[in-house]
Parts: structure tokens; C-alpha cells; sequence
């Protein structure tokens, strides 16, 4: 009996955890297909006619077409400089001995630590700037572009844990050690590189102060996340409500169909992330 | 000597992408603070050198020591909502179970999603007027509430921030407790150990090494974010969910979020190096508190 209440009260414990969690997911969902009067009288929680037009509005008049360009160009474009760099820089500390590479290990820890938020973002504009970088969608890459921390760490303690025996083999063959970082250590790195990419398009994708501050003065650079969130102050006059939901839904399911698709990985980054 | 000399030719090759990144948009931003912090610089025209004039500033900011308060305010409400409810979550979910793979599915999806983008979502489900949640309680026939008013507005961020966390540290917990050995609780439970004595003289003490590098993590990301209260209420109404990185934010960046604050670099460095001291002296401070902890147990 007392195990019966006791598997009651985990059960009531787990459903209602997962139903809180999904709950603001579900009424942004339905909220996006209901028209503004509907969504702002609530009385009823479906949609009285299920207002598909919504997201062709969003697209097409609140510019969406062109915040989803640019996230997919930044997250694309930043998970590729991502993974090449870190990559690259893990398999020569891996791999290599050379004359500062313990300070260059204890500066990338210690960078992990160190953390003066959106201050950072100022001397780093300016940069760009000098550069004339700071109008052009590879200013934004760059910017995005995750050159060390967890993602480094997660590359070198795999590429650690591959044997030396394949590149000492390949190196006797006359290989250079470019072709073994390309033949012979990346195509071995693949479960470590997916995850981590998953885990820059991730951030790439979600970020909004870097674009935020970046675009300022450029609309047509903005991402998703920075778009829908000036549409937060109204647009077009009155507060619509529920093109904002429709325009949160188009920035959530790219992310939810790769949920779906690599929820493997996902659960596998962060314990990474956690060993790493 | 020469193919030594190729070799790391070859090393610094490869690595310099990376250096050069972090050098400059890592290491280059500090230095850049650390002279900033002793000019007065608005962002336009000279800065002119004052020495230790922003830090004196630092004592007689009120505001800035509100908001450090908030922030703690924020902190401890995150944790104490998300580390409790996320380590339950684990310990259940690290059993044997019908459906544990879709429920693990379900606590960890809203970290996936963009955090300013939910914030948009959840403006409009706390919104006072016509929010869906007082929607929801009206039809329920309960009273509502003003969520993101000055009373309740902490409250409202608190439960934002632990919502979309508790998947995070969940997967955590999950990944430590996968690595206590199955038979340390097969032999306690053939003693006869109940599921909480299990619990408390089991789990929590083979899990102390992960929970230390948890606590570290989950201490630095509470007192650094402000991304979720920024676009939420962009800490009103009148400072009552204002986080010291959001102040920090509005100083350098004052245009973005219509503030009627001028933007003030100088000052603002001075404010991010005692940004990063706090969350340093605090993350030391739990470090050195739970090394002695262990000590005590061992």
C-alpha cells in the first residue's frame, strides 16, 4: 500500500513537471493560430478557426523571410568556423609538442573563468570596425565564431583518447600531418564533432546580444532572435500579439526537428560538456 | 633541427586561427577594460585619464548595489527552484522506468529553445492585461495576479529562469549519477536501506565531485544572465528585476533598449571588473567552503 502512494506521488510528480515545462511551448503554439481579438478576449484555449495565414503574414510583412536567411547564413556559417578552428587547434595540442602549449591550454581554462559580459562586445565592435568588418555578415560570423572553450576541450580530450598508433603508422607511410588530421583524425572525431556542432548551431542560432549589438543600425543583418524582439515594442503601430507567438514558433521548430532528429547527441553534449 | 623547427612551424600553424581569435576577441576586450576602467570615455571624442574616480563611483552607485542584490535575489531563487527539482528528476529518471526516454525528451526541450525568444512568449503569457496566464486562471475561476509587476515581477523572471534550466542540470545530475557503480545500492538495498536513507547516504555523497563542478556552473550562469529579463521587463518596473549584467548592459549599450542613461565606457569597465570579481570571490568562496566540506566527510 505504501508503495502504491509512493509511485502515485512520482508519477503526479513527473506529469506535472513535464506539464509545466511544455505548457508555455503549447500556448505559444496555439496562440500563433488564433487572431489577435481572440488571442487577447481568451476565451476559449483552442482557436475558434486556426489562423494558418499568420505565419505567411509574419514571413512576408514582418520580414521574416530575411531574419530566417540570416540565422541560417550565422549558424551555418558560424558551427563551420567553429569546428575548423577548434579542430584544428585541438588535434596541434593534441598531437604536438611545441614551445607554449601549456600556456596556451592554462589561458584557455582560465578564459572559461573570466567573464566581463557584453563589455567584451565594445573593443570587439570597435575591431570590427577598423577592420570594416562591422556591416558585413563575415564580421558576424567571425564574431560568433567559438575558438576556444568547451568546444577546444571537448576536441582535445577526444582526440587524446585516439591512439597514436594510426598517425605513427601513417607517419611511417611518408604522410604529412595534415593528411593525418584530415584522413585519419577528423573522420575518428565524428561523434565528438557532431555533438559539438550541435552544440554551436545551438548557441549560433539562440544568440541575441552579440547580433543584437552588432545590428544595430542594420535591419536587414538581423537574425530571428533579434527581430522578434523588436517587434516585442510593436510594430506597426498596435501590439500584435499573436504574429509575435507565430514568429517565436518560426524560430522554434528548425531547433525542435533537430531536437527530434539527434536528441541522442543532444544528451550526449552536455554530459561532454560536464567531463570536458 | 630543422624538421623540429618544421614541426612547430606546422603546430602554430594550426593553432593560430584559434589564437588569434582569442587573443583578439578574448584576451584584447580585458586589457581594454582594465585601461578604460581608470578614463572618463563616452564613447565619442578624448578620453581623458582619471584615475581612481570610477572606482570611488563604484561605493556611491546605490543603484548598482541593488542591483547586485537583485541579482542575488535572482541567484538563490534559480537555484533553489531548479537544483532540487532537476536532481529528483535525475535520481527517478536514473531508475528503471516506463517512458524514460520521452520524459527526458520532454524536461530537457526548453533549453533548446532561444531564451529572448521565450522571453518574447512569456511577456505574453504573464502580460497583466489579457497574459494567457490570467487567461487560464480566469477560466479556472482563481484569481490572478499582477505577474510582471513590481511585487511579482522577480518572482515571474525566477520562475522563467528555472523553467527553462531544470532540463539543463537534469541531464547533469544524470551524467554523474551514471557513474556510481550499480552495486553499491544492490548491496544497501540487501541491507535493507530505504529509498531516502539510500538517497542521502549514497547518492549525494558518490555524487560530491560532480555536484561541486554543477553548483560551480549553475552559481556563474544565475549571477551572469540577464538575457530572459532584458527582453521580459528590461528590469522594471522601476529597477525591481534589475541584474547587475543588465546595468552593465544599459551603461554600455544605453541606446538598444530606449534607457535614458548615457553611455558611460569608462565607468562601465570599472563595473565589469567588479562584475567578475564577485562572481570570482563567490565561486572561490563555495570552492573552498565544499573542499572542506568533503574533508569533514572523509
Amino acid at each position: 500500500m505504501k508503495r502504491m502512494t509512493g509511485r502515485l506521488l512520482m508519477w503526479a510528480f513527473l506529469l506535472t513537471a513535464a506539464a509545466l515545462l511544455l505548457l508555455p511551448i503549447g500556448l505559444a503554439v496555439l496562440g500563433s493560430l488564433k487572431t489577435n481579438q481572440e488571442l487577447t478576449a481568451g476565451t476559449a484555449i483552442l482557436p475558434q478557426a486556426w489562423q494558418f495565414d499568420n505565419y505567411g503574414y509574419t514571413w512576408k510583412e514582418a520580414k521574416f523571410s530575411v531574419y530566417v536567411w540570416n540565422s541560417v547564413i550565422y549558424s551555418v556559417g558560424a558551427t563551420l568556423t567553429t569546428l575548423a578552428v577548434c579542430a584544428l587547434a585541438a588535434y596541434a595540442a593534441a598531437r604536438k609538442t611545441f614551445p607554449g602549449r601549456k600556456l596556451m591550454l592554462a589561458v584557455y581554462s582560465a578564459m572559461m573563468f573570466i567573464h566581463m559580459g557584453v563589455l567584451t562586445l565594445k573593443p570587439a565592435y570597435q575591431l570590427m570596425v577598423e577592420l570594416g568588418l562591422h556591416k558585413s555578415v563575415f564580421g558576424l560570423i567571425i564574431m560568433m565564431t567559438g575558438a576556444g572553450g568547451t568546444t577546444f576541450f571537448i576536441l582535445y580530450a577526444f582526440i587524446r583518447g585516439i591512439s597514436r598508433d594510426l598517425d605513427e603508422a601513417a607517419m611511417i607511410d611518408g604522410a604529412g600531418s595534415f593528411y593525418i588530421f584530415s584522413r585519419i583524425i577528423l573522420p575518428l572525431c565524428t561523434p565528438a564533432l557532431g555533438v559539438v556542432a550541435l552544440f554551436a548551431f545551438r548557441g549560433a542560432w539562440n544568440n541575441y546580444i552579440l547580433p543584437l549589438v552588432f545590428t544595430m543600425s542594420q535591419p536587414d543583418l538581423q537574425p530571428l532572435t533579434v527581430g522578434l524582439a523588436n517587434i516585442r515594442y510593436g510594430f506597426g503601430g498596435a501590439v500584435q500579439s499573436h504574429l509575435m507567438l507565430a514568429g517565436a514558433c518560426i524560430s522554434m521548430i528548425p531547433m525542435l526537428l533537430i531536437y527530434v532528429l539527434a536528441n541522442k547527441s543532444f544528451v550526449q553534449m552536455n554530459v561532454g560538456a560536464l567531463k570536458g | 633541427m630543422n624538421r623540429k623547427w618544421k614541426h612547430h612551424a606546422e603546430a602554430y600553424l594550426y593553432i593560430s586561427p584559434s589564437v588569434i581569435l582569442t587573443v583578439a576577441l578574448g584576451i584584447y576586450p580585458i586589457l581594454w577594460a582594465l585601461r578604460y576602467m581608470f578614463y572618463d570615455y563616452k564613447g565619442y571624442g578624448e578620453a581623458t585619464f582619471v584615475g581612481l574616480y570610477n572606482f570611488r563611483r563604484l561605493f556611491r552607485d546605490e543603484y548598482l548595489w541593488d542591483a547586485i542584490w537583485n541579482t542575488f535575489v535572482f541567484a538563490g531563487g534559480k537555484m533553489l527552484l531548479t537544483l532540487p527539482v532537476a536532481l529528483l528528476l535525475a535520481v527517478i529518471l536514473n531508475g528503471k522506468l516506463k517512458g524514460r526516454n520521452l520524459l527526458r525528451g520532454i524536461y530537457f526541450m526548453p533549453t533548446i529553445f532561444s531564451t529572448a525568444v521565450m522571453a518574447v512568449v512569456f511577456y505574453i503569457i504573464f502580460n497583466t492585461y489579457n497574459g494567457l496566464l490570467n487567461q487560464l486562471l480566469k477560466l479556472a475561476g482563481l484569481p490572478t495576479l499582477e505577474w510582471l509587476g513590481t511585487e511579482y515581477a522577480m518572482l515571474t523572471c525566477i520562475l522563467i529562469a528555472a523553467w527553462g534550466g531544470i532540463g539543463n542540470y537534469m541531464l547533469l545530475f544524470l551524467a554523474g549519477l551514471q557513474g556510481i557503480p550499480k552495486d553499491v545500492y544492490e548491496s544497501a538495498e540487501l541491507d535493507g536501506a530505504t529509498g531516502a536513507r539510500r538517497f542521502w547516504s549514497i547518492t549525494i555523497p558518490m555524487l560530491g565531485p560532480v555536484l561541486n563542478i554543477i553548483m560551480m556552473l549553475a552559481i556563474m550562469s544565475a549571477l551572469e544572465s540577464y538575457e530572459a529579463i532584458m527582453v521580459l521587463t528590461g528590469g522594471g518596473p522601476s529597477g525591481a528585476t534589475e541584474v547587475m549584467h543588465l546595468y552593465l548592459y544599459k551603461l554600455l549599450f544605453p541606446v538598444s533598449t530606449g534607457e535614458s542613461m548615457a553611455q558611460d565606457i569608462g565607468y562601465g569597465s570599472a563595473v565589469a571588473m567588479l562584475l567578475a570579481l564577485i562572481v570570482g570571490a563567490i565561486t572561490g568562496i563555495y570552492l573552498y567552503l565544499s573542499r572542506k566540506l568533503n574533508d569533514v566527510h572523509s
